[in-house]
């Protein structure tokens, strides 16, 4: 599914479907749920893709939007995760809201992207997009106390970040993947140019 | 009269396993009763996954989670990997008492909650047992350290718990398997603290994951995964499936039934003995009774106390055993927060491999020679770590692009965190009664009344500075504390309801754990706590199962029962 994702990142609602079963076989997992109604259209496929892949570049590993995590976002943003389905509390321009109160974060980031590049964000070329990009993150991120209403960009952002760590690229090739440690060494040194394990699990959780 | 079975043990949790094994290796027939589906040790389908392999990446559908695991999904263990060894939220109700807080994690199958559990096992000491005589808080437990020790030896030896050896007079030592290591942080710090204090050791976590295997059992050393509540195909951590389930069925004496909520304990009040239960079969809802000589209620303290309630009768008006009127009351939990967590500098060159599956621990130190607590009788302990953030510290901090990905690339900082748990007081306003509302299968549903007291808020905001203080002067930057618990359930540790005490008008239990009110009636989970001191329990509610089952054995055998 990984190679269906990455050639075809604008993937029709049936073809993710397909997907979807196919991946439900071969692990014998419950069948992942879709983006439920909200399949991207192309160009918003292609926004998330870009800015993925602008939050993770590509350099001797992967980038995130290489490996997929364009298509991932829509699924996390329609299933709440990192808290994307909570009511919305802050101020949104209308058409960016759900029927249960929660933001479009998918919308709301062309939207914003589009106002802060003055024109269309994808026509840009990349290093203007990196840099507004930059922008709205070092807003959502001001040094000092969170602020009391948080970007939504947090949320957007915290999900590129984990589509690509928990990506098999970025989990095993980016950092060091080990399911079966099969010892505990307490006290090691710290070799330069170490890379992180995506399977220290409590690490990762409490960040 | 003829029974189909010696014992039936209801439920097969922590402690429904052991007194499964021990009441079939002491010769006796036993039907044990779980209402959970069946897994079969091995048989765990997402403990190898890796997370591209799962829908949601290990974070599971927060959709269909607040949908269908609104209180599960709060327990922090409970993941995309994990999520089938939790209730479902909206077919298993629960109704909360006014200006109650409780969150109720369950894990309804096969194993219970041992398959999901923290594994720490720690001893109680006669700080513990004397506490309520010491303060007159609740009703003196009629057991002493000695009465249980043998018993800690027993279980400690044929579970498997790995820890260090401290002479600490409020936490025992027992019969340990060697310990996981302190890291480079870990150990600075307990140098640090012990100069300071001389009263206070942190010392690694006291744990029921297997340093030596134990081959004979067909169980496996310790693979330093840490994701034990996947389930352990090595059979690593005890469970009741790799540990007393095999035990138990070894002996040829033991029948299982899964999918069976029992309703109802049946009462002879011409004996005076209960003579059997009765169950639904949760998926045919099909009902079925059996006969046994004693039954051994295990499911879980709530649970226990809630069949106890279910199972009044015209000659026991108020609730099976319960002519003492305390039946559901005094029900307790830990109080617990994250007192402090702090960045811990000077240690960038050191790291560790592999994933330990035990924190430590830092033993009461309050309240035990000299009453020295600020507004409480009791005590509170600590456990936590230190540890390496890993990329997922990137979600707080600014930053984009090729350094981002760079930074994130290394280990992070080193950060040192203590969690607070405080010994919960028995009071007789937190209690368990019937709801007027049913649950799906016609049962009244559990109402919890709950909420910690100010000697638990004393003993947190106590921890929040002392915990401070121990980083600060380990040379850490403390970033954050707290001082308020989370509700009621928190810490996992629910218990009692069923107390266990020296005079029948006060308590349901005696000192072996047997109803005062039926003779062949046990109930040795958390049911039976008439404290809870701050350690974590399940260790103890073991060594009372089984002390309790060789109580019960000798009684039969006296044909006393």
């Amino acid at each position: 599914m990984q190679h269906l994702r990455h050639k075809q990142p604008r993937a029709t609602r049936r073809e993710v479907l397909a997907g979807a079963a196919i991946f439900a076989l071969a692990t014998g997992l419950p069948m992942p749920a879709s983006a439920a109604g909200e399949a991207p259209s192309p160009r918003i496929a292609l926004l998330l893709k870009t800015v993925a892949q602008i939050v993770i570049p590509r350099s001797d590993t992967p980038g995130a939007g290489d490996v997929g995590v364009g298509a991932f976002l829509p699924l996390a943003f329609a299933h709440g995760l990192e808290g994307t389905r909570e009511p919305w509390r802050g101020a949104a321009a209308p058409g960016l809201l759900r029927a249960d109160g929660s933001l479009r974060h998918d919308l709301w980031l062309d939207q914003e992207l589009n106002r802060r590049a003055g024109r269309d964000f994808l026509a840009l070329p990349p290093a203007q997009q990196a840099k507004i990009v930059a922008q709205l993150d070092a807003e959502a991120f001001p040094a000092g106390p969170p602020p009391s209403a948080p970007s939504p960009w947090v949320a957007i952002k915290a999900l590129i970040l984990t589509g690509y760590y928990t990506s098999e690229a970025g989990a095993s090739k980016e950092l060091q993947y080990n399911l079966i440690p099969g010892r505990w060494d307490a006290d090691i040194p710290l070799k330069p140019g170490a890379r992180a394990y995506s399977s220290d699990w409590t690490a990762v959780e409490f960040g | 009269m003829d029974y189909e079975f010696d014992a039936i043990v209801v439920g097969s949790g922590i402690t429904g396993g052991w007194a499964a094994k021990e009441l079939t290796e002491a010769g006796l027939k036993v039907l044990m009763i779980e209402r959970g589906r069946e897994i079969v040790h091995g048989d765990y389908p997402r403990e190898m996954k890796a997370p591209w392999e799962l829908p949601f990446r290990g974070r599971g559908d927060a959709q269909r989670y607040k949908r269908d695991h609104a209180v599960q999904m709060l327990n922090r263990h409970f993941t995309e990997w994990t999520e089938d060894h939790f209730v479902n939220d909206r077919e298993n109700p629960y109704e909360l008492g006014p200006d109650s807080a409780f969150t109720w994690f369950r894990s309804y199958q096969l194993g219970g909650k041992s398959l999901t559990w923290g594994r720490q096992c720690y001893r109680w000491s006669d700080y513990d047992f004397e506490a309520n005589a010491r303060d007159g808080m609740g009703t003196d437990w009629p057991i002493r350290y000695a009465d249980i020790a043998p018993w800690y030896d027993k279980v400690e030896r044929f579970i498997g718990v790995s820890g260090a050896s401290e002479g600490l007079p409020s936490l025992p030592d027992g019969q340990f398997q060697p310990p996981f290591a302190l890291n480079a942080v870990e150990k600075s710090v307990r140098e640090k603290v012990s100069a300071r204090w001389p009263d206070r050791r942190l010392t690694i976590g006291r744990t029921a994951n297997l340093t030596q295997g134990k081959e004979e059992e067909g169980r496996a050393p310790c693979q330093s995964r840490d994701i034990c509540n996947r389930g352990c195909s090595f059979g690593a951590y005890f469970s009741t499936q790799s540990s007393t389930l095999p035990a138990a069925t070894r002996t040829g004496r033991l029948t299982v039934i899964t999918d069976a909520q029992v309703e109802k304990v049946d009462y002879d009040p011409a004996t005076k003995r209960v003579t059997g239960v009765r169950w639904v079969n949760t998926k045919t809802r099909e009902r079925k009774s059996a006969t046994a000589r004693i039954v051994f209620l295990n499911a879980g303290a709530f649970n226990s106390v809630h069949l106890m309630m279910n199972s009044a009768s015209e000659a026991m008006p108020g609730g099976l055993a319960n002519s003492s009127g305390v039946l559901g009351t005094h029900i307790m939990d830990h109080a617990n927060t994250l007192s402090a967590v702090a960045l811990m500098p000077g240690f960038e060159g050191r790291t560790s491999f592999g994933n330990r599956p035990t924190g430590v621990v830092i033993p009461r130190f309050r309240n035990l020679d000299k009453a020295d607590g600020d507004g409480f009788t009791r005590g509170y302990s600590f456990q936590g770590g230190a540890l390496q953030s890993g990329w997922g510290r990137g979600k707080r901090q600014a930053g984009i692009g090729a350094d981002f990905k760079r930074d994130l690339r290394a280990p992070g900082a080193w950060r040192m965190v203590l969690v607070a748990f405080a010994e919960s007081l028995p009071r007789a306003s937190n209690r368990l009664t019937l709801s007027k509302h049913l649950d799906p299968l016609g049962v009244p549903q559990l109402e919890i009344h709950f909420t910690h007291g100010a000697g638990e808020m004393a003993a947190l905001a106590d921890a929040k500075r002392e915990a401070a203080a121990m980083l600060t002067a380990s040379g850490g930057q403390v970033l954050f504390g707290m001082d308020r618990p989370g509700p009621g359930g928190t810490a996992i540790h629910e218990m009692g309801g069923a107390r266990m005490g020296h005079d029948p008008k006060t308590s349901v239990l005696n000192k072996w754990s047997q109803a005062h009110d039926v003779a062949n009636l046990f109930v040795t989970d958390g049911a039976q706590m008439a404290s809870s001191a701050c350690q974590n329990p399940s260790l103890t509610y073991m060594a009372l199962t089984a002390r309790a089952v060789d109580h019960a054995v000798g009684l039969i055998k006296a044909g006393a029962i």
